[in-house]
């Protein structure tokens, strides 16, 4: 039991959001396979080619904007602004590629300093003038769609050619025919790669440091499920129509997903946004500078939507005056659906993404079946709050998981041993002298 | 934490080991061999799937479309997939129709949210050798579009430009008159040629004096109506009317766009306490139909969806017979001359509301009174 | 003691909370028209008898009679005991700032007829409460507007709006200045001449001997003994009284090994964050030498815990003056960064709002206050992550079952002793601890003990505030006392007694006598 709670990890919340994308896909794909009248199964619309790099391309700037989103929730903050600023940051962009005709490269960076700029304004009220995020981003909101319609005359300004392919491009075909897109081959050859010798480095690192290891089936199970839903998802985008392959979108999010997981959960300023998300004052006499961190996560937050407007500009090949409206709501929905907390100090980066891909395959599926919007609205609704609902639940239990407490009812007795007696027990502490904790730090 | 990441991905294996060993044995599905560039595909088959992508139901036409290209897609052998994509806007409608060229849909018929932003998604359709459409709005920017069919737009500009000077002749007395502008939403390609082409029959008279517009308005830019939403007609009017009309005067006319907006308009001009001014409208809407049977919104035009859907699902029987459908025209949408169909509009006043629909029972009923 | 004129008896009063008997077999008898004051320790038990006696704990959910007002009463609620005319001014002021004066005198009890309220009637009604209080101000005044003198003025008269016969006041001068307590006073003066009968906690004892007819000392929850001016009272019995136990003495043995000073301050001097014209601290001056455990004994509110948080750098109230050295140096202590980096480190009072992150592991805390020690170019090493915390739950022995374990999971001692290895592994050379053993159970306050023991011998500076006198005479090697934000006298282990620190502790210099 204990190895499969190992193998699951120990986040029930997300388990269940990885479980229930699983069974969407499934879902979707056995339906369209019956509405289409084809064989169940084969004859799905769901995991195909096109439509897995539809997904990917057409939700891309969701999951971007959820990355940035997640961190700004941790933070116990919101953002209300996001769309209008990829908006804003949208039409400049398409400005300098359409109107002025900039090289893609040029646009790209202007796009981030304005994203940039936008995220200090916003970063400055929250973090230094103390207005709370909900309202400085309902004004940057507002402030951001007017600065758009105000720069594009309401109007929808096209982009240039050479941008289009971030947001529709597809890796290029290169070196021999063998009937599969090379480059997606390889770069689902090297995923595989990396997954299983970080597996064998991450326990050979651990047997030397003496921790409790999982047992090796676990990590060898874990390690080659993942592999095969890796080399699946290869196949599929590897046997794309000619032309088409793994979208260049989708390297975009590859790189800032990793980039921003690393971040979150590796570094020092990852750790000082869960810190002062879950506790301020204690974070603060820790010698957390809480402000500091305020700012760039809200400042980061706008550089995110700055990156999810041009994807979608270069997709769309045009930056319109309503782009982005909802944009916030969509994001938010789904750092909550991968298990972020409203009340902060919750939630990861991988979590969101499963949370934008639930409610991306949610949105797709129903499209295939050709359910209305108004349908695919409530659905989507319903599905954020029974997520949530779900996870306050299993709070009201008294219970961090549900495998956390299969575990503990599996260890019952254990814990019932003779209770040393005070002296005993201090008997035994030792506390490190000083120069101990160099010791310590320094691995023995 | 590598682990945790791990982890959670590997979760979603319980399903996707399944599939996998399904997918290996299975030829790719995606692929379909593209057409070589002839605009017009070969013959599909006579049951194929019709893609119907309309932006929002925010007038009673586009569910009027809804219903009848449902109805006659059916009646004609084929099976339609009409979808809206409503406050979702340009994102939404672009995830719709790669969902329906996933889904396989030999023949796309796009009422766009923004014409400019499905460049992507057209020259998907195009690669997958789907037929595109442009229905009601020119899908701009784009060299994958196959026809365009629509009312003349420029057209109706020039009938509602003329049917202003005409009604307030007829209703107002002798000029000079003061007058407002409604444009549409900017982001709208047909917004242009209607506002244009009243001007056409506008601009002369504002020139001679014959025409005052008191707010000073007139540029499209000064007058458009984001989203063609009927809220921001109605909040524009409010100040106009309380700034520029102080002091009992009127306001005698107003040149808008269509019908919603046109009522939105009237509504502010009689909370501020004027008389009905001459108002041009466009789509017929129920609520406009009785409101110029009673005489009280003086035009609209008559572009009768149903015809427009009953030819836009002839060219769909063209195509799959293998025929290039007729066209009246071209259209330059920014990129290349979009082969058109223009259907001819047709103005509704007082005059001849009780015979204009015949078309159309429920109009018809509404027009005379039943 | 005649008990006819008694207005209210409390007749063996138990109060059991699992695990812990907080009020044993407690009798109060307060006479009709006087001033009775209640006297003890902290935690010693007297707000749980006023929420027994208010309703706040149910009837039924305590044993024991209550007679107010020659009738037993069964109060359900606040509500019902406000009903009979007993009312409660918090030590924290329950006014709501942006109304007038007169809407939060009539809050919850509106002049209105049919719902509607009556103004008119409401602001006269007022004005002639506040001059029963002598508040002179305009009734629609904003209580925002007020300082905190007249807000307690403000309390009171909301209390006689619903006419009152028992009013209990808690703590009521500890957040005033000298003139307003002594207006304070002269008001309660004058409500005991008008015939209402006032409960006083306080521990401020001058004001005690200086106002009531007769006290109650409350000790370990149970009551001690009732003194009137028949029998008489001063500081000296009352203090006696107060602190009559025997000295706990489990301590582990421990052997003090002084050296030079280590951490030094002088003239520092904080202003309160909320109250102008208040110091938090006044013109503060001690030192800790290498290895020795000093100990700052005072009362709640006394300002121990703004001293220490100023001086580990956070914004608590405004600095004035001072200066402060570690090993000789002067030390830059304006924020926590910097009073951390000087070599300080502070274990707040409370644990769950101050000290932790309660949805965090047990590793992740440990590393948490000195992360970039195992993050090379700001990449946490999780391995080293876990080697520490793992190192340090051995040592401290902290009892979980793996150090991936939230913190909420833990008992506090367990959670006092993650927040100690958070701050050792800051390797601090002045450990500040500010209440380590509240709240936790006997066994793991003698483990605190022992690493706090451990910590002085290693040669560090330890500084241990705390309200318990038993646990400060069994720890300290010295022990300063504090009144009033001012540091009132210095004893060397062997002249502390709880008697000598609690006079220091309840009064000011001047009054103290002089320590042995």
């Amino acid at each position: 039991m204990n190895s499969i709670k190992q193998l699951f990890g120990g986040n029930i919340r997300q388990f269940g959001m990885v479980f229930a994308l699983a069974a969407l896909i499934v879902f979707f794909q056995v339906a369209t396979s019956l509405k289409a009248a084809g064989t169940p199964w084969a004859d799905g619309n769901v995991l195909i080619a096109s439509n897995v790099q539809n997904i990917v391309n057409g939700y891309a700037y969701v999951m971007v904007l959820a990355i940035g989103m997640v961190m700004v929730i941790i933070l116990g903050h919101i953002d209300l602004s996001v769309g209008s600023v990829a908006a804003f940051v949208g039409i400049v962009v398409a400005t300098a590629s359409g109107t002025w005709g900039m090289p893609w490269w040029v646009c790209i960076v202007i796009g981030l300093g304005m994203g940039a700029l936008a995220g200090a304004w916003q970063g400055f009220w929250v973090a230094y003038v103390g207005i709370p995020a909900f309202i400085t981003t309902l004004a940057g909101m507002m402030i951001f769609r007017g600065v758009n319609q105000i720069i594009g005359k309401q109007n929808t300004v096209s982009v240039n050619e050479d941008l289009t392919f971030i947001g529709g491009g597809y890796m290029p075909e290169v070196g021999p025919i063998t009937g599969y897109n090379n480059l997606t081959l390889l770069l689902g050859l090297l995923a595989i790669a990396y997954l299983i010798w970080s597996t064998f480095r991450k326990r050979a690192r651990s047997r030397k440091a003496g921790s409790t290891l999982a047992p090796a089936w676990v990590d060898g199970v874990r390690v080659a499920l993942i592999c095969i839903v890796v080399a699946f998802a290869t196949y599929l985008f590897a046997t794309g129509s000619p032309g088409t392959s793994f979208p260049v979108v989708g390297i975009v999010l590859i790189v800032l997903v990793a980039l921003y997981q690393f971040l979150t959960s590796r570094t020092v300023s990852g750790r000082a946004i869960y810190a002062v998300g879950g506790n301020r004052q204690a974070a603060r006499l820790s010698g957390i500078n809480d402000k500091k961190v305020d700012f760039f996560v809200m400042m980061n937050m706008s550089m995110l939507a700055a990156v999810a407007g041009m994807i979608f500009v270069s997709r769309a090949q045009a930056s319109g005056p309503l782009d982005g409206t909802g944009w916030e709501l969509d994001a938010i929905a789904s750092v909550f659906i991968g298990g972020a907390a409203v009340s902060g100090g919750v939630g990861t980066v991988i979590g969101s993404i499963i949370g934008a891909l639930v409610m991306a395959v949610l949105n797709n599926g129903l499209q295939l079946m050709s359910s209305p919007q108004s349908t695919t609205y409530v659905v989507k609704g319903l599905v954020l709050l029974i997520a949530v609902a779900f996870d306050v639940w299993s709070k009201k239990q008294g219970k961090p998981s549900l495998i956390g407490a299969m575990q503990r009812t599996l260890r019952g007795g254990g814990s019932g041993g003779p209770k040393p007696t005070p002296e005993q027990a201090a008997a035994g502490i030792t506390v490190p002298p000083i120069d101990s904790t160099k010791d310590a730090a320094s691995g023995k | 934490m590598r682990r945790r990441k791990l982890l959670t991905a590997a979760a979603a294996i319980t399903a996707a080991a399944a599939l996998a060993l399904t997918g290996c044995g299975r030829a790719e599905t995606g692929a379909t061999p593209g057409s070589d560039g002839g605009s017009a595909a070969a013959a599909f088959p006579a049951d194929a799937k019709i893609g119907i992508s309309l932006p929002a139901k925010t007038s009673e036409n586009w569910v009027l479309a809804e219903n009848l290209f449902n109805k006659d897609l059916s009646a004609a052998g084929f099976k339609p997939s009409v979808q809206f994509a409503g406050d979702g806007g340009a994102p939404t409608q672009q995830q719709q129709i790669d969902a329906m060229i996933t889904s396989g849909v030999k023949v796309l018929v796009i009422g766009a949210v923004d014409g400019k932003q499905l460049g992507t998604q057209l020259a998907n359709a195009k690669a997958q050798g789907v037929t595109v459409i442009a229905y009601d709005r020119l899908l701009q920017n784009s060299k994958n579009v196959d026809y365009y069919i629509a009312y003349d737009n420029e057209k109706v500009g020039e009938l509602q430009g003329q049917a202003l000077l005409d009604g307030l002749k007829d209703r107002k007395g002798k000029g000079p008159y003061n007058v407002e502008l409604i444009a549409g939403s900017a982001d709208d390609a047909n917004s242009k040629p209607f506002f244009e082409g009243a001007m056409k029959v506008l601009q002369p008279k504002i020139d001679d004096k014959t025409l005052t517009v008191s707010s000073g308005q007139t540029s499209q830019s000064q007058v458009a109506t984001q989203g063609w939403d009927p809220k921001n007609v109605q909040q524009r009017f409010e100040s106009i009317l309380s700034a520029n009309y102080k002091g009992g005067k009127k306001l005698d006319g107003v040149l808008s766009p269509n019908d919603t907006l046109a009522r939105a308009a009237m509504l502010s001009a009689k909370n501020a306490g004027q008389s009905t001014p001459v108002i041009t409208g466009q789509d017929s809407e129920k609520e406009s139909v009785k409101s110029i049977a009673a005489g009280v919104q003086y035009s609209t035009i008559n572009k009768d969806t149903t015809s427009l859907v009953e030819k836009t699902v002839g060219m769909i029987k063209d195509l799959q017979a293998g025929k290039d459908p007729a066209t009246t025209s071209t259209a330059n949408n920014g990129t290349v001359d979009v082969k058109t169909l223009y259907l001819d509009p047709v103005l509704v006043t007082e005059a001849n509301v009780k015979t204009a629909y015949k078309n159309d029972p429920d109009l018809d009923a509404i027009a005379n009174g039943k | 003691m005649p008990t006819q004129d008694a207005i209210l008896e409390m007749r063996n009063i138990t109060k059991r909370f699992p695990g812990v008997i907080a009020l044993d077999d407690v009798t109060l008898t307060v006479r009709r028209g006087e001033i009775h004051a209640i006297c003890g320790e902290n935690g010693a038990g007297k707000s749980t008898l006023m929420k027994v006696l208010s309703g706040v704990y149910p009837h039924g959910s305590y044993d024991g009679d209550i007679v107010f007002d020659g009738a037993g009463v069964k109060f359900g609620g606040i509500r019902q005991s406000e009903d009979a005319g007993i009312v409660i001014v918090h030590q924290e002021l329950a006014l709501i700032p942006e109304l007038s004066i007169a809407e939060n005198i009539f809050l919850g009890n509106e002049q209105s007829s049919k719902g509607v309220i009556d103004w008119v009637d409401t602001n006269r009604r007022a004005r002639l409460i506040m001059e029963k209080v002598g508040l002179i101000e305009e009734p629609e005044t904003k209580i925002k507007e007020l300082g905190v003198g007249k807000q307690q003025l403000v309390e009171i008269a909301k209390a006689l709006a619903k006419n009152v016969k028992l009013l209990i006041l808690d703590e009521p001068t500890s957040a005033l200045n000298e003139t307003d307590s002594q207006d304070l006073l002269k008001l309660m003066d004058g409500l005991r001449s008008r015939g209402i009968t006032c409960i006083m906690i306080s521990h401020k004892l001058n004001e005690i001997e200086q106002i009531s007819d007769s006290l109650t000392v409350i000790r370990d929850g149970k009551s001690i003994t009732t003194m009137d001016h028949e029998s008489g009272f001063n500081e000296d019995s009352i203090i006696k009284a107060m602190v009559g136990r025997s000295l706990d003495s489990r301590f582990p043995d421990h052997e003090p090994k002084i050296g030079e000073v280590l951490f030094k301050v002088q003239d520092w001097t904080v202003e309160h964050p909320r109250i102008p014209d208040r110091l938090s601290s006044k013109n503060a001056a001690f030192e800790v030498r290498a290895g020795e455990i000093v100990g700052f004994a005072g009362l709640m509110g006394a300002g121990r815990t703004e001293l220490m948080r100023s001086l580990f750098g956070e914004g608590y109230g405004r600095k004035i003056s001072g200066k402060a050295w570690v090993h000789g140096k002067p030390a830059n202590l304006s924020t926590v960064r910097k009073a951390i980096h000087a070599g300080l480190a502070y274990v707040p009072e409370d644990r769950k709002t101050l000290g932790l992150n309660l949805l965090d592991t047990i590793k992740r805390t440990t590393v948490s206050a000195a992360l970039s020690k195992i993050s090379p170019r700001g990449v946490v090493d999780l391995f080293k992550e876990y080697e520490v915390a793992e190192d340090y739950r051995k040592r401290l022995r902290t009892k979980t079952s793996t150090i991936d374990a939230g913190v909420a999971t833990l008992s506090g001692g367990n959670q006092q002793k993650v927040v100690l290895s958070k701050w050792l592994f800051t390797d601090p050379q002045v450990l500040i601890l500010d209440e380590p053993t509240r709240g936790i159970d006997v066994g793991a306050k003698y483990e605190i003990y022992a690493i706090i023991q451990q910590l002085a011998s290693q040669g560090r500076a330890v500084i241990v505030v705390s309200s318990e006198l038993p646990e400060l005479l069994g720890l300290s090697d010295r022990i300063y006392t504090i009144f009033e934000g001012a540091i009132t006298g210095e004893l060397p282990r062997e002249d502390a007694t709880q008697e000598n620190l609690m006079r220091l502790m309840t009064s000011d210099r001047h009054s103290a006598a002089p320590a042995a």
